[in-house]
């Protein structure tokens, strides 16, 4: 993408043009800070963290920020998905700090306030003020494109809802050594495309495997194929899918 | 049933015509459907970033062409394909493959890496740290869509992806045409 449009700015009449190849990634893995911008902080759905004392966070804070001291980080973080878009800020001398920790315990998606509470305020972001109830931090995750809630998933699998069908993409092994869900097909994810004929046009799909990565392809090849298909985003040997399974 | 498996594939050859992702085997494979002959000459291609892959079902997903031609196609290995070890999704790659009956088998997997224009030259982190901390004459911009850029950003980037750049041309650059530019996304492939 850079490339491309350095090419272009070179065609406009621009000097001296470069292309950072290595790009985010690499900033940010050479703990270099990154920022969010206000727009994503307030809508993004993400885990705002105060590393400022609690003193200071009572005093004022970014609206919705939880309020974590620097020294607690590691402990309150633990059970938090790996996934969630965490966007911190605080004191200048340790933030940086703060950055490289949350970086080095696995989370994906890390960065921090331009400019801090101070910069927030300047910029005339919403605070709020007084005592802070929400100590224990909770992030859902929101459904991507083609996903299906493990609600509306678990009403197929009970058979409340009859409208749609499952579809377990994993393979003939994997079912027999490890069951399958009720109201459920196996068809093998690479056996999609020669089995679409198996499918109702008229019913919606769910597809699942074992973590959601194989349902996603397959969910892709159905939708490409004009069903109405969605896919289930989940270890199926997590406690929230609770599904009944007819084992071997 | 059979004979309609054949048309996405014709499909995306079409596509391929047109100039949307690779054109390298453009000529040979129009008549794909037709014989095994044409098949062997030389390997299929499809270009694009690797949307999904998984070792158990043995398959990779790869979205190829652009906006609303955009098309995933499923493509099969097995363990005489070679260059698999750089295949994860997100990476952009070449896939070359040949037809087995009904099903596309990926022979050889590249990573495609990305070319500097002529005239432009490449930058590493720490002369760009350098020009950002020092506050050194720079206009920085992050060609990504503006979903990541509002997640993450280096300091002081401007939020210009392609599309927008394509669109408006020099009115989102500064009037100065010597003021040094620097493109980023979100890596090499």
């Amino acid at each position: 993408m850079s490339t491309a449009s350095a090419g272009l700015a070179k065609k406009l009449g621009y000097n001296d043009v470069r292309v950072y190849l290595d790009g985010e990634p690499e900033w940010a893995k050479a703990n270099l800070p990154t920022y969010s911008t206000t727009d994503f902080i307030v809508n993004g759905n993400v885990v705002l963290i105060d590393t400022r004392s609690t003193a200071n966070a009572i005093a004022g804070r970014i609206m919705g920020a939880y309020s974590v001291p620097y020294h607690m980080l590691e402990d309150k973080l633990d059970d938090v998905p790996r996934n969630a878009p965490i966007v911190l800020y605080g004191d200048e001398d340790v933030i940086m700090d703060a950055l490289a920790d949350v970086r080095e315990e696995g989370f994906n998606f890390v960065s921090l306030v331009d400019g801090g509470y101070e910069g927030w305020v300047k910029a005339k972001g919403k605070t709020e003020k007084g005592p802070i109830y929400n100590t224990e931090i909770k992030w859902v995750r929101i459904l991507g494109k083609g996903e299906v809630s493990v609600a509306d998933f678990r009403k197929v699998a009970s058979g409340e809802d009859k409208n749609a069908i499952i579809v377990d993409a994993r393979t003939k092994e994997e079912v027999a050594e490890l069951g399958i869900f009720k109201n459920t097909i196996n068809i093998p994810l690479d056996e999609i495309p020669n089995r679409l004929n198996e499918l109702p046009k008229d019913k919606k799909i769910y597809v699942h495997c074992s973590t959601g990565a194989r349902a996603d392809m397959a969910y892709e090849e159905l939708i490409k194929n004009g069903f109405d298909a969605k896919f289930l985003l989940l270890n199926i040997k997590d406690a929230e899918c609770d599904c009944e399974i007819i084992r071997p | 049933m059979k004979p309609l498996r054949l048309i996405p594939v014709c499909l995306m050859l079409a596509l391929l015509a047109g100039g949307c992702a690779g054109t390298k085997t453009v000529e040979k494979t129009q008549s794909l459907a037709a014989t095994e002959t044409v098949q062997k000459q030389e390997p299929l291609i499809y270009e694009g970033e690797v949307t999904g892959f998984s070792e158990r079902a043995q398959s990779i997903s790869i979205a190829i062409g652009k906006g609303e031609q955009a098309k995933v196609m499923m493509v099969k290995f097995d363990t005489t394909t070679t260059g698999l070890s750089q295949v994860a999704k997100g990476k952009a790659v070449s896939i070359a493959y040949e037809m087995r009956g009904n099903d596309a088998f990926a022979t050889d997997v590249q990573l495609k890496l990305a070319k500097l224009p002529a005239g432009t030259t490449e930058i590493k982190t720490p002369e760009l740290e350098k020009l950002i901390t020092t506050q050194s004459p720079l206009f920085l911009v992050d060609s990504r869509p503006t979903a990541r850029y509002g997640q993450s950003h280096l300091p002081g980037a401007h939020s210009i992806p392609v599309p927008l750049l394509e669109e408006k041309q020099a009115g989102v650059l500064p009037e100065n045409k010597d003021i040094p530019l620097v493109f980023y996304c979100g890596g090499p492939t």
